[in-house]
C-alpha cells in the first residue's frame, strides 16, 4: 500500500500536474485556432508562427525594459491589429473563393514561411530564454511544484474560463456565435459580419501570441519554435470539435493527460502516434468531434 | 465541337509534347557539353514532378488535399533502395513500387477516406508524420542517417543499356516514366471514372444522386495517386544512391503542393512544369540569398492569391486557343 | 620599323604577364554545403564564421601557393537530399576543388558518397558520428573534429577521477546521434566502474522534459548524462533547474550540448556543466588567444567548438596542398594522410588508416558562463581503435 501511495505520489501525481501545464498551454493555442476555423472556416497554418511571435515580441519588449507583467498584457494588444491586418488584406483576399478551405489552408501556410525566416532574420538563429518571472517552487503534498508552473495554470485557467464567458455569456459573444452560424441572417440583423470575422481573427492570433509571452520562460525563444505546437493544437481542436471552446479545453486536457501518463509506460516516442491515432478513431466515428461547432454548440 | 474538358485534355498532349521535346533537345545540349548537375538536377525536378502529379490528381481532379503525400513517396524509395541493394534490377524496383503503391494505397486510403475536405488534409499530415517518425527510429532502415550505397545500376531496355550514373542516359529514362505516368493518369481521368472523380470535386455530394458510390470513387483515386507517389520514389535512389527519413516528411509534402499550386491545380501539366520551375527557382533562389524561404513564401502567397491558376492558368488558355483555332474550319 | 618591333614585343610581354598573372590569381576554390536555415542554423553560423576567418587570414598572407581561396556557400537546409543536390552543383557546375560543411551525419555520409563518385575530397568539421571515420569509412572523407569516442574517452576520466562508481542516469534525444553518443559513453563509463541506473530517449525538439523527471527522480543518479543539443539543450537545463533537480545532480553531456550559441538562454542552470570535448576558449595557448581575439572581433560573438574546428580545416587543406604542391585529389588525399598542423587547440594529427584527426581533448566546466579546463586528456589516449576497413 506504501509503495502505491509512493508512486501515486512521486511519479503519478507530478506527472498528472505538469501534464495539466503543458494543457493549459495547448489550449491556449487551440483555441485561437478554433475560434478561426469555427467563425472564419479558415484553416490557420501559420498559428504556430503567431505563437512564435508572440514571445519573439516579449523578448524584444523585454529588452527595451519592459516588466513581464506589462508584456502579459501589452503583447496580445499589439497582437490584434497585426491579426485584423491579416485578415483583411490577406484572407479577404480568397475567402469568396468556392475552394476557400484550400486556398486559406495554402495561403496561412506560406505566411507561416515568411514569418519564421522573418524571426531568424530578425533575431539570428540561437535561442533566447527571458528569465523566470517567479522564481522557487512550492512542495505540496510532496510533490515539487515550480512557482511559475502553477501561476502559468492559474493564468491560463483564467484567461481561457474568460473566454468562454464572452462568448457564451455576453452580446458580443452572440454576436460572433450568430455570425458563424448564418452569415447573412446576421448580417441583415445588424451584425457587423466583416469586423466580426477580422476581429474573431485577430483575438485567436493574439490568444497564441499570449500563451507564446506566458510560455518563453520555460519553452525558450526560437525561430522554429512555431513547429512545436501545431499537431498537438491541430489534434485538439478536431477532437474538441472544430469550433467549440468547451471542446477544446476538454480534449486539450484529456490530450495532454494521456501523453503524460503514457510516457511513464511506453517509448516516449510512441506517444505522437496515440495521440495522433485517437484524432483518427476521432474522425472515423464521431468527425465533427465531441463537441461540434461554434455556432452549434 | 468537342466539350471543354476534352479542349482542354487535348491541350495538354500538346504540353506534353512539348516537354518531351524540350527535354530531349537538353538531353542532347547536355550530353554534348558533358554536363552533369543540371541533367541531374532536371531528373530529379521530374522525379519529385511526379509526386506532384499525384497530388494533383488528389487535389485538382478529386477536390482532397492531402499533405502526406510524401509517405509514398517516400516508402516507395526505400523499398527501391532495399531492392536494389539485393538485387540491382531497375524493372524489379519499379514492380516492387507498384506493388507496394497498391497496398500502402489501400491502408492510407481506408483511414483517410472517411474524411472530407480539411480533415483529410489533417489526417494526410498525421499519417506521414507517424510513420516519419517511424522510420527515423528504425535502425534496421538505417534510422536517422538512412541507407547508403545504393548501388549503380544498369538499365535493361531490350536494345540497349543505360547506366543509372550517365547523367543524360538516365534523364532520358526518367523522362520516359514520369510522361508515362502522366499518360496513364490523363487517360483514365478522361474516362467516365476520371469524369465522375471531377464531379467529385465540384460537388461530392450530389454525386450519389447520379447514382454512384463516392466512397469507392475516392478510395480508388486514392490508391492511384498512391501508386504514381510510389513509383515516382522507386527512381530516387537510383539517381542519388541513397534515401534518407527527411523524403517521408512535411516539407518534401509541402514543397508537392507548392509545386502544384504554382504549375496550376487540375491540370496534371502544371505539376511537370510546376516541378521544374519551381526546382530552378530554388536552385537560384538559393545561391543567391539564405533566406530562400521567405522568398518562396512570398511567391506563394502571391500566387494563391493573385494566380489562382498557376503557371498553366497563363500558358494553356493560350495554347486552347490555338487548338480552337484549328478546330473550326 | 623598330618602333612597330618595340610596340609589339612590349604586348607580347604584357600579354605574357597578364596570363600568367591572370593564372597566378586563379582562386582555390572550397565549397561549403551547410545548414543556414533550420534548426541546425546555429551550428551552420559558427562553421561559417570559423571558415570565413580563417580564408581572410590566409588570403591576407598569400594565399596558398600565392592562389587565393574563394568560398562557396549553399544552404543544405539539414535535409541530406537538398545536400546532395548542392554539392553536386559545388563539383560539377562551379568546379570546386575541395568541399566541407555538412553538419549531421546522414548529410556527411550522402555526400562523403557522391564525393566518392565525383572524385573529390570532403571534410567535415562538426558531425561526430564515430561510424563516419568508422564502419562507414570513406578514401574520400575526412574528419577534422573530434568524434563521439574521443569525447567520452575524455569526460570518462573525469568520471573516474569526480565521481567513482557514480549511478548515471542517460537521458537522449531519440535519433541516431543521441542514442549513439548515449552508448559510447556508457561503454566508457561502465568501463571506469559507473552504473547505469536508467535510461531515457526523448523525442526530438520535445519542449517538456518535466514527463521523464519522474523516472530520474525515481532512480535517485549522481550523474546526469545527456546528449541533446541546441533548443533542447536550453529547456532541458532550465527545466530541470525549474524542478530543483540541479541542486545534487552532476550534469554531464556531448560536446555539442552546451555550446556559445546556446549558453547565453540557459543561463545559471549550465552551471556546473561537464564535458569532454574538444576545443575549449580558455585553451592557454598563443594561437588560441590570437584566434579568439580575432573572432570575436570579428563577429561580436565567441567561438565554439564547430568555429574553432572549421577554422582549423582551412589552415589543413593549405598545408595538405603546399605539401602534394597540388590540388588534385589524389595528391592532397595522400597529403593529408598523416598530416601534422597547428590549431588553436593545439597540434592535430590526421591518421591515415581512418581519416580521423588525433587531438588532445579537454575536460571542460561551465564556471560562471565560461568553459573553464578541467583536465586534459592526450589525443593518443583519447582516440580509440582503427575500425576503418575500407582502405
Amino acid at each position: 500500500m506504501a509503495e502505491v501511495l509512493d508512486y501515486v505520489q512521486f511519479v503519478l501525481a507530478p506527472q498528472v500536474v505538469t501534464g495539466l501545464a503543458f494543457g493549459v498551454a495547448v489550449i491556449l493555442v487551440a483555441i485561437g485556432l478554433t475560434i478561426i476555423f469555427g467563425l472564419l472556416d479558415v484553416i490557420n497554418m501559420s498559428h504556430g508562427e503567431f505563437y512564435a511571435f508572440g514571445a519573439f515580441a516579449a523578448l524584444a519588449l523585454g529588452w527595451l525594459g519592459l516588466p513581464f507583467w506589462l508584456l502579459l498584457i501589452l503583447v496580445p494588444l499589439a497582437m490584434l491589429p497585426v491579426g485584423y491586418a491579416v485578415e483583411r488584406m490577406l484572407i479577404q483576399r480568397v475567402f469568396n473563393r468556392p475552394d476557400r478551405h484550400v486556398t486559406t489552408l495554402l495561403l496561412t501556410f506560406g505566411l507561416g514561411l515568411v514569418l519564421e525566416d522573418a524571426f531568424r532574420l530578425g533575431f539570428g538563429p540561437n535561442p533566447y530564454r527571458p528569465d523566470t518571472p517567479i522564481p522557487g517552487a512550492v512542495e505540496l503534498f510532496g510533490i515539487f511544484l515550480p512557482n511559475y508552473r502553477l501561476f502559468l495554470i492559474v493564468v491560463g485557467a483564467v484567461v481561457i474560463a474568460a473566454v468562454a464567458l464572452v462568448v457564451y455569456r455576453t452580446r458580443l459573444g452572440a454576436m460572433v456565435r450568430a455570425a458563424a452560424f448564418d452569415r447573412n441572417m446576421a448580417a441583415s440583423l445588424g451584425v457587423p459580419v466583416a469586423w466580426v470575422y477580422a476581429g474573431a481573427f485577430a483575438f485567436g492570433i493574439s490568444l497564441a501570441g499570449f500563451a507564446g509571452v506566458l510560455l518563453a520562460p520555460i519553452y525558450s525563444v526560437f525561430p522554429t519554435m512555431g513547429r512545436d505546437f501545431i499537431l498537438m493544437a491541430f489534434t485538439v481542436v478536431i477532437v474538441g470539435g472544430m469550433g467549440s471552446i468547451a471542446g477544446a479545453v476538454v480534449a486539450g486536457l484529456f490530450l495532454t493527460q494521456v501523453q503524460a501518463i503514457a510516457a511513464l509506460y511506453i517509448s516516449p516516442v510512441w506517444t505522437d502516434p496515440i495521440v495522433f491515432g485517437i484524432m483518427v478513431v476521432m474522425l472515423m466515428v464521431r468527425p465533427q468531434g465531441l463537441f461540434g461547432r461554434l455556432g452549434y454548440a | 465541337m468537342p466539350d471543354a474538358l476534352t479542349v482542354a485534355a487535348r491541350a495538354n498532349h500538346v504540353l506534353v509534347g512539348a516537354l518531351l521535346i524540350a527535354g530531349l533537345a537538353f538531353a542532347a545540349i547536355g550530353a554534348a557539353l558533358n554536363d552533369t548537375f543540371y541533367l541531374r538536377l532536371a531528373t530529379e525536378a521530374l522525379i519529385f514532378g511526379g509526386l506532384a502529379l499525384s497530388v494533383d490528381i488528389l487535389l485538382g481532379y478529386t477536390g482532397l488535399l492531402s499533405l502526406g503525400q510524401a509517405l509514398y513517396f517516400g516508402l516507395g524509395a526505400y523499398l527501391s533502395a532495399l531492392v536494389l541493394m539485393a538485387v540491382p534490377s531497375f524493372w524489379l524496383a519499379l514492380a516492387a513500387g507498384l506493388g507496394a503503391g497498391l497496398v500502402l494505397g489501400l491502408i492510407g486510403g481506408i483511414i483517410a477516406i472517411r474524411v472530407r475536405g480539411v480533415y483529410f488534409a489533417l489526417i494526410t499530415f498525421g499519417l506521414a508524420q507517424v510513420v516519419a517518425k517511424v522510420v527515423y527510429n528504425t535502425r534496421s532502415l538505417g534510422a536517422s542517417d538512412g541507407l547508403l550505397g545504393v548501388p549503380i545500376i544498369n538499365i535493361d531496355l531490350g536494345l540497349a543499356s543505360v547506366s543509372s550514373a550517365s547523367p543524360a542516359g538516365f534523364f532520358l529514362v526518367v523522362l520516359a516514366v514520369i510522361i508515362a505516368l502522366y499518360a496513364v493518369s490523363a487517360y483514365i481521368l478522361d474516362t467516365p471514372f476520371g469524369r465522375l472523380l471531377i464531379a467529385l470535386r465540384a460537388n461530392d455530394r450530389r454525386v450519389p444522386f447520379l447514382g454512384y458510390r463516392t466512397a469507392s470513387l475516392r478510395l480508388s483515386s486514392f490508391v492511384f495517386a498512391a501508386v504514381i507517389a510510389t513509383v515516382s520514389g522507386t527512381l530516387y535512389p537510383m539517381l542519388r544512391g541513397f534515401v534518407s527519413p527527411e523524403l517521408l516528411f512535411f516539407s518534401t509534402s509541402g514543397n508537392a503542393v507548392i509545386t502544384v499550386l504554382l504549375g496550376g491545380v487540375g491540370t496534371l501539366m502544371g505539376a511537370l512544369y510546376g516541378s521544374v520551375l519551381l526546382t530552378v527557382l530554388r536552385s537560384l533562389i538559393g545561391t543567391w540569398t539564405e533566406h530562400h524561404l521567405m522568398i518562396i513564401g512570398l511567391l506563394f502567397m502571391g500566387a494563391v492569391i493573385f494566380l489562382p491558376n498557376g503557371l498553366m492558368g497563363l500558358v494553356r488558355p493560350a495554347v486552347e486557343r490555338l487548338l480552337m483555332r484549328k478546330a473550326r474550319p | 620599323m623598330v618602333k612597330a618591333f618595340q610596340t609589339s614585343a612590349l604586348a607580347a610581354l604584357f600579354a605574357a604577364a597578364a596570363v600568367t598573372g591572370v593564372r597566378a590569381a586563379d582562386p582555390i576554390r572550397i565549397g561549403v554545403v551547410t545548414p543556414l536555415s533550420g534548426t541546425y542554423a546555429g551550428i551552420g553560423q559558427q562553421v561559417r564564421w570559423g571558415l570565413d576567418l580563417a580564408v581572410k587570414e590566409v588570403n591576407a598572407a598569400g594565399g596558398i601557393m600565392g592562389r587565393p581561396i574563394e568560398l562557396l556557400y549553399e544552404d543544405e537546409e539539414a535535409n541530406p537530399a537538398v545536400a546532395v543536390q548542392k554539392a553536386e552543383k559545388l563539383f560539377e557546375v562551379a568546379k570546386v576543388d575541395f568541399l566541407t560543411g555538412t553538419v549531421s551525419s546522414g548529410s556527411t555520409l550522402a555526400v562523403g558518397q557522391l564525393a566518392e563518385r565525383a572524385g573529390k575530397l570532403i571534410a567535415t568539421t562538426v558531425s561526430f558520428a564515430d561510424s563516419i571515420t568508422g564502419d562507414r569509412c570513406s578514401p574520400n572523407v575526412f574528419r577534422v573534429n573530434a568524434r563521439a569516442g574521443q569525447q567520452s574517452a575524455a569526460l570518462a576520466v573525469w568520471l573516474s577521477k569526480e565521481k567513482p562508481q557514480a549511478k548515471v542516469f542517460y537521458l537522449g534525444p531519440d535519433y541516431e546521434m543521441g542514442r549513439s553518443t548515449v552508448a559510447a559513453f556508457k561503454a566508457s563509463a561502465e568501463k571506469v566502474g559507473a552504473s547505469t541506473v536508467g535510461e531515457v530517449f526523448a523525442p526530438l525538439d520535445a519542449k517538456d522534459y518535466t514527463q521523464y523527471f519522474g523516472q530520474v527522480r525515481a532512480a535517485r543518479p549522481q550523474v546526469l548524462y545527456t546528449s541533446v543539443a541546441g533548443n533542447d539543450t536550453v529547456r532541458l537545463l532550465s527545466q530541470l533547474q525549474e524542478f530543483g533537480l540541479l541542486n545534487n545532480l552532476s550534469l554531464v553531456g556531448a560536446s555539442g550540448t552546451v555550446t556559445s550559441q546556446n549558453i547565453a538562454a540557459i543561463g545559471k542552470a549550465a552551471e556546473g556543466f561537464v564535458t569532454g570535448v574538444g576545443y575549449s576558449t580558455e585553451i592557454n595557448s598563443p594561437e588560441n588567444k590570437k584566434f579568439v581575439d580575432a573572432f570575436k572581433a570579428a563577429y561580436k560573438a565567441e567561438p565554439d567548438l564547430y568555429g574553432a574546428d572549421s577554422y582549423g580545416l582551412i589552415y589543413a587543406y593549405k598545408a595538405a596542398v603546399e605539401k602534394a604542391k597540388s590540388t588534385e585529389t589524389d595528391k592532397v588525399r595522400e597529403a593529408l594522410r598523416g598530416l601534422k598542423w597547428m590549431t588553436p587547440q593545439g597540434e592535430k594529427t590526421i591518421r591515415a588508416g581512418d581519416h580521423q584527426a588525433i587531438q588532445a581533448m579537454y575536460v571542460v566546466r561551465i564556471t560562471n558562463g565560461q568553459f573553464k579546463i578541467g583536465g586534459e586528456v592526450k589525443g593518443d589516449d583519447a582516440i580509440g581503435p582503427d575500425t576503418c576497413t575500407r582502405f
